[in-house]
């Protein structure tokens, strides 16, 4: 067990401006799970991207198996034995799974006196890589463009394996996986554990590193923290390594006044993934929209926001019948979307935190259609200084942010147009744990001081359990449960979200209109098509398939 | 992190500075030393009279190349404005002198179906989904097409004197439609640089989902800069015929790939999100004056192709080079 595999040690590694990695240190031992955390901005990053030979380091040493070894090149990392699954996976979509198992090494023979794949065996190869993952439900001859997230994964660490990987990169793996690919992944690391692989597991989900790992190292502004086993630390003992302070509270909430009734949804319909759909949030109300990856939260919110406009169903903003067709609509009427994917739809990456804070409110700061640059900076000055946002200057690019601060950007976004509805999807994914209480500090106080009615949409349970005054649960399309903050437990809503007879809690009845329908096709589980379905749907509302504008 | 503290308030050598390293700067020098080194090939060329004529000369496609640095800013381009062009020509010739259309009503029927040829591409593009690659490189053919069919190879001639003014005549010692692109010059290069259109079109450039999601309304920008491109096409085209005093189905063949290459030589990226509207007349003028000097220097015109050709890559390789320079410091 003390086998030590790989060591890195006096690590420095300066980039023009910052200084990456001061006097970093890191251990692998055969046969281990290490997880490598950190805040973004850490030093995670370069520190893998070394180990891999993406980045020469430059000083320090790196011992392989006792030996000292220089990677000039991914592929010198790669023939040592050192494998990386990135969050971007690097599969060819038009590709078959075996093809892309054995991409740069299939297997040939000779066919009339040329080299020629053969075919044959690369798929037997395949299915028997896969086989030894425990994946038998794989299709070697499908398109990987045609897979899941959870699939497209497995046919990586696959690929990886192919290459006989001694150490296995994961970075951020599970940050696109649904709840049962997930558990599917976990046993696939620890099979590879048991198997003698080393896995160097990279996650900003605490509960993750405690399920999986056996040693952890924490990295602070490019510095080494500490490396503790597993067994003998806490989740507060890590907090604080990563932070350099105790964060007391991870989900502030602010207790909030209810008001009136903001959001009026009544049997908003645009199958497949919004299906009569009912339901309200009310003045200083923080709504909780949970539900699995696919499930059409999303979907739902997107129909609110008029970017997928319903096809039937009505919406009511304070009590008046609105119709939505399009986002310029509902900005107009008062909404907000903070959305999922923040470098693709909430930013524009390569524009300067000014223009990006104004982007929603054009009209309010420009005189007779000239953008007054004074008012755009008062207004990204005051956000900020309001969110304590990290940056040089009201005039720096998004795209130099950190991820926690670009989020911050968005926010400020839609706090600038005065909202009376904030819908807010997956608010702190990917960002570290500092920036996640500063969002949800945030939003406590927007809903208790402002009176800010807060759909969120969150994958994370406990984030959905200690910010939601009411919640949601979402499954197919459909609308299935709906609980009180009292009443729900993590037991509770993780099932409404995966079982298929599961009935809400006491709904708050506001009586006038009909529940939401609960009927459930029986037997049809949560599968992994959904992921795949949704990945589909949602590249059609990005493309061609937005009505009006 | 030097470069990036408090860049609240430059001095005016730094602003100097900024504006010399900027792609328009670095534009600007090489257009001026390719300037002194024409001159001192031949005097004919650094003369008042050559340089208003060569004004004369680049109107249509400054014209043109104003709608395109904002397609093209939008990371979309329209490969039919000179297809508009010569429809434009055609429909003008043609109800004015078979339909017997009065000239102004002429004029303005022309010009309309410009920008209407504009809006259909746009209408395409938004609506249907057409790549705008696609969509244009069609309506090429379509619009040029239908001027063919109009003008079943007849030359409209013969127009009244007054028709010449804007094309042949001069105001205040320049020629006339020098003044009309000086004038939509500045109206359209502060509405890109400084109003709500503009950082509209700049933002769908760089993330159009992200501008969609930030309540633009992405459709209608499109649908306008298109038809914007059909109507300045068709300016330029009324503008073509008042300059050569007659009508030809073949107006304009070729004009988008000078017009392209004058907008991306100015800075603009064609990938979108960047560009200018002085970068791209820089870029105009650039192209225009190598035009006229080398064959006034002597050089033959297949000669000629090459060293524009040349200069065109080396502005380009300069500018990248400069640019990558100061994004590092």
């Amino acid at each position: 067990m003390n086998d030590v595999l790989l060591e890195l040690s006096g690590i420095d590694k300066v980039f023009p401006g910052v200084r990456a990695l001061k006097d970093a240190q890191f251990d692998v031992r055969r046969g281990e799970v290490h997880a490598l955390i950190g805040e973004n901005g850490a030093g995670k990053s370069t520190l893998i991207k070394i180990v891999s030979g993406v980045y020469q380091p430059d000083s320090g040493e790196i011992r392989l198996a006792g030996a000292p070894v220089e990677f000039s090149n991914p592929r010198e990392a790669h023939s040592a034995g050192i494998a990386t699954i990135y969050q971007e996976l690097g599969l060819y979509p038009e590709l078959s799974v075996a093809e892309n198992i054995f991409m740069g090494h299939a297997p040939t023979r000779k066919r009339l006196g040329f080299e020629t794949i053969d075919w044959e065996q690369m798929e037997a190869g395949a299915e028997a890589l896969l086989a030894d993952l425990n994946i038998h439900n794989l299709d070697v001859g499908a398109k990987v463009g045609a897979l899941n997230v959870g699939n497209r994964q497995r046919v990586e660490i696959a690929k990886a394996l192919s290459l006989n990987a001694q150490i296995l990169i994961m970075d951020e793996p599970t940050a696109a996986l649904t709840e049962s690919d997930v558990e599917q992944l976990f046993s696939i690391v620890r099979l590879l554990r048991e198997r003698g692989v080393s896995i160097i597991y990279i996650s900003h989900r605490l509960n993750e590193v405690f399920e999986l790992a056996d040693r952890v190292t924490v990295l602070r502004d490019g510095e080494y923290i500490g490396t503790h086993n597993v067994a003998d630390t806490s989740e507060a003992e890590l907090i604080s390594m990563m932070v350099g302070r105790r964060i007391e509270n991870l989900f502030p909430k602010q207790a909030a006044q209810i008001g009136e009734v903001v959001l009026d949804v009544r049997n908003l319909n645009r199958p497949p993934l919004t299906r009569d759909v009912s339901f309200t949030v009310r003045a200083g109300e923080i709504v909780g929209l949970a539900g699995l990856v696919g499930s059409g939260r999303s979907e739902t919110a997107q129909v609110i926001f008029g970017v997928l406009p319903a096809e039937a169903g009505e919406i009511r903003l304070n009590g008046e019948a609105v119709k939505i067709t399009r986002p310029s609509e509902a900005v107009d009427y008062g909404i907000g979307y903070v959305p999922e994917d923040r470098g693709h739809q909430g930013l524009i990456r390569e524009m300067t935190i000014r223009e990006n804070t104004s982007m929603a409110v054009l009209e309010s700061v420009s005189n007779y259609s000239f953008v007054n640059r004074a008012k755009e900076r008062t207004l990204a000055n005051r956000a900020i200084q309001q969110l304590s946002i990290r940056a040089t200057g009201p005039d720096q690019t998004a795209n130099k942010l950190s991820g926690g601060n670009q989020q911050k950007v968005v926010v400020s976004k839609w706090l600038a147009s005065n909202p009376k509805l904030l819908i807010m999807d997956e608010p702190t994914r990917g960002i570290d744990v500092g920036a996640k209480a500063e969002i949800h500090r945030l939003m406590s106080r927007l809903a208790a001081e402002d009176g800010l009615a807060i759909l969120m949409i969150s994958s994370e349970l406990p984030e959905i359990l200690a910010m939601s005054d009411r919640i949601l649960v979402m499954r197919e399309g459909r609308l299935v449960g709906e609980f009180s903050r009292e009443e729900a437990t993590q037991e509770i809503i993780a099932h409404a979200m995966m079982s298929a007879s599961a009935v809400g809690g006491a709904r708050e009845g506001d009586g006038d209109y009909p529940a939401p329908a609960r009927s459930i096709r029986k037997g049809s589980s949560p599968t992994l098509a959904n992921a795949g379905n949704r990945k589909k749907s949602t590249s059609n509302a990005l493309g061609g398939d937005l009505e009006g504008d | 992190m030097q470069e990036t503290q408090n860049p609240r308030n430059p001095t005016a050598s730094e602003k100097l500075q900024r504006l010399l390293i900027s792609q328009e700067g670095v534009l600007f020098l090489i257009m001026l030393v390719s300037v002194l080194f024409l001159a001192t090939r031949t005097d004919k060329f650094l003369t008042i009279d050559n340089l208003l004529q060569q004004g004369r000369f680049m109107t249509e496609i400054g014209l043109i190349a104003i709608p395109m640095t904002y397609i093209i800013i939008t990371g979309g381009i329209d490969l039919s404005v000179g297809s508009i062009l010569g429809l434009t020509a055609i429909v003008l010739g043609w109800t004015w002198q078979e339909l017997g259309f009065p000239l102004e009503l002429a004029i303005i029927t022309g010009i309309v179906s410009g920008t209407v040829a504009g809006f259909i591409n746009g209408l395409f593009i938004v609506r249907v989904g057409v790549p705008p690659l696609i969509m244009t490189l069609a309506t090429l053919a379509l619009y040029r097409g239908l001027a063919e069919g109009i003008s079943e190879a007849r030359s409209a001639r013969g127009y009244p004197e007054w028709f010449f003014q804007l094309g042949q005549g001069e105001f205040l010692g320049i020629p006339s439609q020098l003044w009309l692109l000086i004038v939509a010059v500045v109206i359209f290069g502060i509405i890109l640089a400084r109003t709500r259109l503009g950082r509209a079109l700049y933002a769908i450039g760089n993330n159009e989902t992200g501008a969609r999601f930030s309540g633009l309304t992405v459709n209608r920008h499109l649908l306008f800069i298109y038809a914007f491109s059909g109507f300045m096409s068709a300016v330029a085209g009324y503008i073509f015929v008042s300059r050569v005093s007659t009508t030809r189905s073949d107006m304009g063949t070729g004009i988008e790939l000078d017009v392209i290459a004058a907008v991306v030589l100015g800075g603009t990226s064609i990938f979108g999100g960047t560009g200018s509207i002085p970068g791209t007349m820089i870029g105009v003028v650039l192209i225009q004056l190598l035009k006229n000097g080398l064959v006034l220097a002597g050089v033959t015109s297949d000669a000629t192709i090459v060293v524009i050709g040349s200069v065109l890559i080396f502005a380009i390789l300069v500018n990248n080079f400069i640019q990558r320079r100061s994004g590092e410091s």
